[in-house]
């Protein structure tokens, strides 16, 4: 995250001072963009997603990870992989395709990676004890699979030395891909830790697990049709056009069955969130993610898209969605479970507190300026104002940008010191836990919530 | 041509996600969902308790992180007043 937004950073720079990076052509905007980009998703989004995802599966189906080693190897694999994207895109090696900019190598890296952690996911699975799957494991196995398929098509890994169709198909192809890495991989993933962390912070069963699987099939449903929306504004045919809009709007659907349900298991339960910083990440992402796809759901109907396509308004949505959801649902995962999964305790519960406070001016100040931005170029397009007079009339909001960038790459510094603190700290003092919660609980009725409830209630932390 | 690719996708794409749901269905995945509902919560997990944090180092974060605060603040006056 560090690097990722300090790239950020850098570039939110070059767009204030284009002359900042002279001559030097590893640092021109051009290169920084995409390393940016890659970096937040590869480097920080996803395996934050990826290592909750590690920790709940085996949890959820009552057995071992399939295996260890397989996993160590990923993640050995997926850092080579952010080390070649950051040599690669720096030096100037790039399809030029936004979000398949790796070149073929690169690109075979991560289908690898995605098979490998596939196969320990799926081999998991199979050699479960819990004959039910609960809707989490479902997530992170469908984002996975979706991704590892999605991936090879979008970026025509057959055409090795180009990554690419030509002309409108290949535009269609790319942007199908392109909203998959949000809509198969980062949404799925995110969705899997979220229905695993709110109800375990609130301690209470999930609102429905027959709403969640409902909001899972209808996400697979629709949200693979959408990829069009990204193409509205070109000839691409009119009946794909159709379908984007149309399945945009019904992402309404999908996207409220979650929230409800996950508010609902929340509800009453808010002051168990706020104690817990690892559930309030996770909280305020499923916030933030109501935002994101409202205002998404309005972006795909074409008249709206006029105004907003092509300007500062989307790059406000794209940061909502991959780090004000996203990426504090992947922050809320890695406080969740970090000092479980290393037995220490977090180092700081104050620092992470105050990474989630500048995370969250960050973001929200990354909206309102980058959103103002966006309409004044939409609307100064529309008019057919030339963009010389334009650029000077948006060069406030960038530097306003470039200030609140500076925030958030603070919340990322102190988010790794108090991490790498965490890891190498002091073991846990001693731990008592009387009456945890155990297997006779699945009775699954209320009178088991309330018995494990008063369990939990003796839950006491010596120190 | 690219109808190739996206016909085999499709097929492929409809044809795990029919399967997947079939086996779903047989499987019983669909049933005992109020059981389902308390997964997450059947294994218990030791919760860690918070350490104790160094008042120096307390001292030195805030500054820094004032720091990088103050820059913010005083960049964004001066666009303000610039601008
Ligand atoms: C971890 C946090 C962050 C995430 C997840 C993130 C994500 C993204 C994404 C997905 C894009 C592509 C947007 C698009 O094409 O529509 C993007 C672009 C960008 N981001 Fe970030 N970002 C983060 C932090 C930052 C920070 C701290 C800055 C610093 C100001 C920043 C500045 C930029 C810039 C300048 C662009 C290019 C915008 C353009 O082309 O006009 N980002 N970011
Ligand atoms: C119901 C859900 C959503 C809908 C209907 C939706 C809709 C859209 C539309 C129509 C665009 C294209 C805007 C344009 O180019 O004019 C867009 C762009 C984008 N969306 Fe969403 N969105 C949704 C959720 C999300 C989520 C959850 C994320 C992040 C995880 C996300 C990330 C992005 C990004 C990064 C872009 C910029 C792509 C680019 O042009 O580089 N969206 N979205």
């Amino acid at each position: 995250m560090m690097m990722a937004t300090f790239m950020g950073l850098l570039g939110a720079t070059e767009l204030i001072a284009p002359d900042l990076s002279g001559n030097l052509s590893w640092i021109v905007f051009g290169r920084v963009r995409p390393i940016h980009v890659n970096l937040v998703l590869f480097g920080f989004v996803t395996p934050g997603l990826l290592g909750a995802a590690f920790y709940f599966l085996p949890r959820l189906l009552d057995t071992d990870l399939y295996s260890e080693g397989l996993g160590r190897v990923s993640v050995i694999v997926w850092n080579l992989i952010l080390v070649c994207i950051v040599l690669s895109l720096a030096a100037g090696y790039s399809q030029g395709r936004e979000y398949a900019e790796m070149i073929w190598p690169v690109d075979m890296l991560i289908v690898i990676v995605f098979t490998l952690i596939f196969f320990n996911f799926i081999m998991t699975v199979a050699q479960r004890r819990e004959p039910l799957l609960y809707v989490s494991v479902w997530y992170a196995c469908a984002a996975i699979v979706l991704t590892g398929l999605t991936y090879c098509l979008g970026n025509v890994i057959w055409r090795p030395d180009s990554g690419a169709l030509v002309g409108i198909p290949d535009a269609i192809l790319l942007w199908f891909y392109g909203h998959n890495i949000f809509g198969l991989l980062l949404t799925p993933l995110s969705l899997g830790v979220a229905y695993y962390v709110i109800p375990r912070v609130c301690r209470s069963p999930l609102y429905s697990h027959t709403l969640s699987l409902v909001g899972f099939w209808s996400l697979i449903l629709v949200y693979t049709h959408i990829g069009t929306h990204h193409l509205l504004q070109v000839p691409v045919p009119t009946w794909l056009k159709v379908i984007a809009t149309v399945d945009s709007v019904g992402m309404v659907i999908p996207v409220m069955v979650v929230l409800i349900n996950l508010w609902y298991t929340a509800k009453g339960r808010l002051g168990e969130i706020h104690a817990d910083i690892g559930g309030k990440f996770v909280f305020t992402g499923t916030i933030l993610y109501f935002f994101v796809s409202i205002q998404g759901s309005m972006m795909a109907l074409p008249q709206v898209q006029r105004i907003t396509h092509f300007n500062n308004w989307v790059i406000a949505h794209s940061h909502v969605g991959v780090l004000g959801f996203a990426g504090m649902i992947a922050l809320g995962g890695i406080y969740y479970i970090l000092p479980r999964a290393v037995g220490k305790p977090l180092y700081s519960r104050y620092l992470a507190d105050f990474q989630y406070w500048l995370v969250l001016i960050g973001v929200v100040g990354f909206t309102v300026v980058l959103t103002i931005a966006g309409l004044i170029q939409g609307n100064a397009w529309f008019n057919g104002e030339t963009i010389y007079r334009v650029l000077p009339e948006i060069h406030m909001y960038y530097i306003v940008r470039a200030s609140l960038g500076l925030i958030i790459f603070v919340a990322a510094v102190l988010g790794f010191y108090n991490i790498v603190r965490t890891i190498f700290g002091r073991p846990a003092e001693t731990v008592v836990v009387e009456g945890s919660p155990t297997r006779e609980l699945l009775a699954g009725s209320e009178s088991g919530l309330a018995h494990q409830e008063s369990g939990l209630a003796h839950q006491e932390v010596a120190s | 041509m690219y109808f190739p690719y996206f016909v085999t996708y499709i097929v492929v794409g409809l044809l795990l996600g029919l399967i997947t749901f079939g086996w779903a269905l047989h499987s019983g995945q669909f049933r005992d969902q109020q059981r389902a509902r308390f997964l997450p919560l059947v294994r218990s997990e030791t919760p860690a308790a918070t350490s104790k944090f160094g008042r120096l180092e307390t001292y030195v974060l805030m500054g820094m992180a004032c720091i990088g605060l103050l820059i913010s603040a005083f960049t964004l006056i001066y666009s303000l007043l610039r601008g």
